[in-house]
């Protein structure tokens, strides 16, 4: 049963029909719900005991719940990777259990042919996998680089390879893509002041901030990028994903919609009702990934975004901080202040963010 | 103005706000008296052992005030003009109604100069700063003010309640008003109830009560998206969670977000989005190593029933108040903010010997 739903994903990954969406999710739904046992136990206390008959329909777990449960619509015995989250808000890691790599492969290298990203050189901001063996993001250069061991640019202890990355780019006449983690860029904006790419390069960030209290906006973010680097802003892309998904949304620039390719399709929720909001109206981002098989289709994430018609989504993200809170301190705050570096502050107090937030 | 007048002025404006009635002028007095005997009098300084003394306002006192209980505001301002400083306020960037009302019910030589922006020369001119608001607020305060300046911080704080022993209708109705109370955003609202008989039941009761208040045509709570989406995020983690985990239960308001009651058989310390949401727990056996990482944090324990047992394990806890539930947003007037005199930390006092006065 399991093979012959992978192959029809496949399928449709490589050649996607939209007629055909709908009734490979209900495949899937009902395949999850059969297989995975902590998600069956969720459809059944949500009361959803009939078919879905819409992929709509379909009930999304939160994102935490990857951090409480072993969502895993295989037997454990057969499982061939793990990927985790990075555990940063202090509440334990998220893990992402698969069966086989196929489908996480194809959809990979499939999202970024979808959006014609080029398929010059890659230069990775990132670990190898085999150093960040629980890492999507490697994983995912890994795939994009067909494994290429000198496309990675930070060693097993964090340190980004400055000199080498310098070299590469001055030396080599082509254009690059340049990979990682919006931390890693910020960490490498702080070592070099100009790194001008060729002509045609474009530069990928993805990920936040999340847990090392290192703020910065995007606007401001891809400002600097874009002088140090020498791209344009269109040539800046934001790669948005998680661990607990096999495939991702692109947006690029600065207040563009992130798309997604035929196989993923997402959903804005009410928070007041759980329902589908209307359209225009701020809400939380469901998404429905169908190379998940090996987890769970649907998953509610965490973030607030607003539809961009039927294929796009403007993502405004979540901010805890920002949470008008009164004086009533977050308990999670100070199980995160435990673990991560204090908060760098200087200047005038006149001139302070520090000063006059919510509370 | 004369302290008798300041003393007045203060009551007859605290007479417009319900939750200020403890602000009379008869307790007041005896405020001023428990904290500096009568050497804030006017008529001189006052015999004090073998020797005189008298209190002197530490002037101009700078009150830093965030959040969005108003609450902090009008205590800190009380305070200042109570001990006949000048007072200036920095206000939160989006304002506080009911503390301007206060103000404007005030003699128009006791109201305070106030700014939404901080001042520079207000911060060199202080001889007192009282700064509330988060811990990065403070430490920024804490390392750019002057050594001769008098710093008195009021960080953000967790509170809770102990329910030990039965507990009956009463209980209840004082820990769902205690939750209502600015929808739980003071630093005195309760995050969490302990229950040491029968937790569930507790737990159900409150949903109950919840239940009835917020039943019938009353308009559902409109809260921001961030707000919403924080309730929400916090409604399907613990419905995934209660689907997949013994003894944990969620109680939800029947439609819209206006409030959450979540039974955690697991003693730990939680995330909690607030806003009408409270867990109830079952009492481990030793709470102390639980608490540990909030007991610089933890200032009101409610507790029922208010005898030895309670009160002793609640100070042992780190509270720095303890009072019966029901009660915990509702502080005496002589009450010692965050442990500490609210009065005798704002004047300097000027000892005397060998005085013959001739006043």
């Amino acid at each position: 049963m399991n093979a012959a739903i992978e192959l029809r994903i496949l399928d449709f990954l490589q050649q996607p029909d939209e007629r055909e969406f709908e009734s490979i999710a209900l495949a899937i739904y009902a395949y999850q719900r059969e297989q995975n046992p902590a998600y069956s136990r969720y459809c059944e206390f949500l009361g959803q005991s009939e078919p879905a008959v819409s992929w709509k329909e379909i009930p999304a777990v939160p994102q935490q719940a990857f951090k409480r449960a072993e969502l895993r619509s295989f037997p454990a015995s057969e499982t061939v990777i793990e990927f985790r989250t990075s555990g940063t808000t202090g509440e334990g890691f998220g893990r992402h259990f698969m069966r086989s790599l196929r489908l996480y492969e194809a959809s990979v290298q499939g999202g970024w042919d979808y959006f014609r990203l080029p398929r010059h050189p890659l230069l990775l901001l990132m670990p190898h996998a085999a150093v960040a063996r629980y890492s999507s993001l490697s994983r995912m250069g890994s795939i994009l680089t067909n494994d290429r061991n000198d496309a990675f640019f930070l060693d097993g202890n964090g340190a980004l390879q400055v000199d080498r990355l310098r070299k590469i780019v001055s030396e080599s006449g082509g254009p690059f893509t340049l990979f990682g983690p919006a931390l890693a860029f910020v960490n490498l904006l702080e070592v070099i002041a100009e790194l001008p790419l060729p002509p045609g390069s474009i530069l990928m960030e993805t990920g936040g901030f999340k847990g090392t209290n290192r703020e910065i906006g995007k606007a401001d973010l891809y400002s600097r990028l874009s002088e140090c680097f020498h791209l344009d802003f269109d040539s800046i892309w934001n790669e948005y994903g998680m661990t607990e998904l096999s495939s991702q949304f692109y947006s690029n620039g600065l207040g563009s919609a992130h798309l997604a390719p035929p196989w993923l399709r997402f959903m804005i929720v009410d928070p007041k009702t759980n329902s589908e909001a209307a359209t225009g109206e701020v809400g939380l981002l469901r998404i429905f990934d169908l190379a998940n098989l090996w987890s769970v289709l649907a998953i509610q994430t965490q973030d607030l975004a607003v539809a961009q018609g039927r294929s796009g989504f403007l993502l405004l993200g979540r901010d805890p901080e920002a949470l008008p809170r009164g004086c009533s301190r977050p308990i999670d705050e100070l199980i995160r202040r435990s673990i991560s570096t204090k908060r760098e502050t200087s200047g005038s107090i006149a001139n302070s963010n520090a000063v006059g937030g919510p509370c | 103005m004369q302290l008798a007048d300041r003393v007045e002025a203060i009551a007859s404006a605290a007479r417009e706000f319900t939750w200020l009635d403890d602000l009379t002028a008869q307790n007041i007095e005896r405020w001023i008296a428990l904290e500096l005997g009568t050497l804030l009098n006017a008529d001189g300084p006052q015999i004090y052992g073998d020797h005189h003394c008298t209190a002197q306002p530490l002037s101009p006192i700078l009150h830093v005030i965030s959040g969005n209980t108003p609450h902090a505001g009008i205590q800190s301002l009380t305070r200042g003009i109570l001990v006949g400083a000048k007072n200036r306020v920095k206000l939160p960037r989006q304002g506080l109604a009911e503390f301007d009302l206060f103000v404007q019910l005030l003699p128009a030589e006791l109201r305070p100069e106030a700014s939404s922006s901080l001042r520079q020369d207000w911060v060199e001119e202080a001889e007192a700063i009282i700064v509330f608001g988060s811990d990065e607020t403070v430490e920024f305060f804490a390392r750019h003010i002057s050594p001769r300046q008098r710093l008195v911080v009021h960080g953000h704080k967790i509170s809770l309640g102990l329910v030990l022993g039965p507990h009956d209708e009463n209980t209840v109705e004082g820990a769902v008003q205690d939750v209502l109370v600015f929808d739980q955003l003071g630093c005195l609202s309760p995050q969490l109830y302990y229950v040491e008989n029968d937790s569930v039941e507790f737990a159900k009761r409150l949903a109950a009560r919840f239940n009835e208040l917020f039943s019938g045509e009353k308009a559902a709570s409109e809260w921001t998206s961030e707000i919403a989406g924080s309730l929400r995020n916090c409604r399907e983690e613990w419905k995934f969670r209660a689907a997949t985990e013994p003894e944990t239960h969620v109680w939800e308001s029947p439609s819209g977000l206006d409030w959450l009651v979540i039974h955690d058989p697991r003693p730990d310390l939680v995330s909690n989005p607030l806003y009408r949401t409270i867990f109830v727990k079952p009492l481990p056996q030793n709470l102390e190593p639980v608490l540990a990482p909030i007991r610089n944090h933890l200032s009101t324990v409610g507790v029922h029933p208010v005898d030895s047992r309670t009160t002793e394990l609640a100070i042992r806890l780190g509270a720095q108040r303890v009072c019966p539930i029901g009660k915990m947003q509702k502080p005496p007037a002589v009450w010692h903010h965050d442990g500490c005199p609210t009065l005798a930390n704002l004047v300097r006092f000027v000892d005397i010997e060998g005085l013959i006065w001739n006043g």
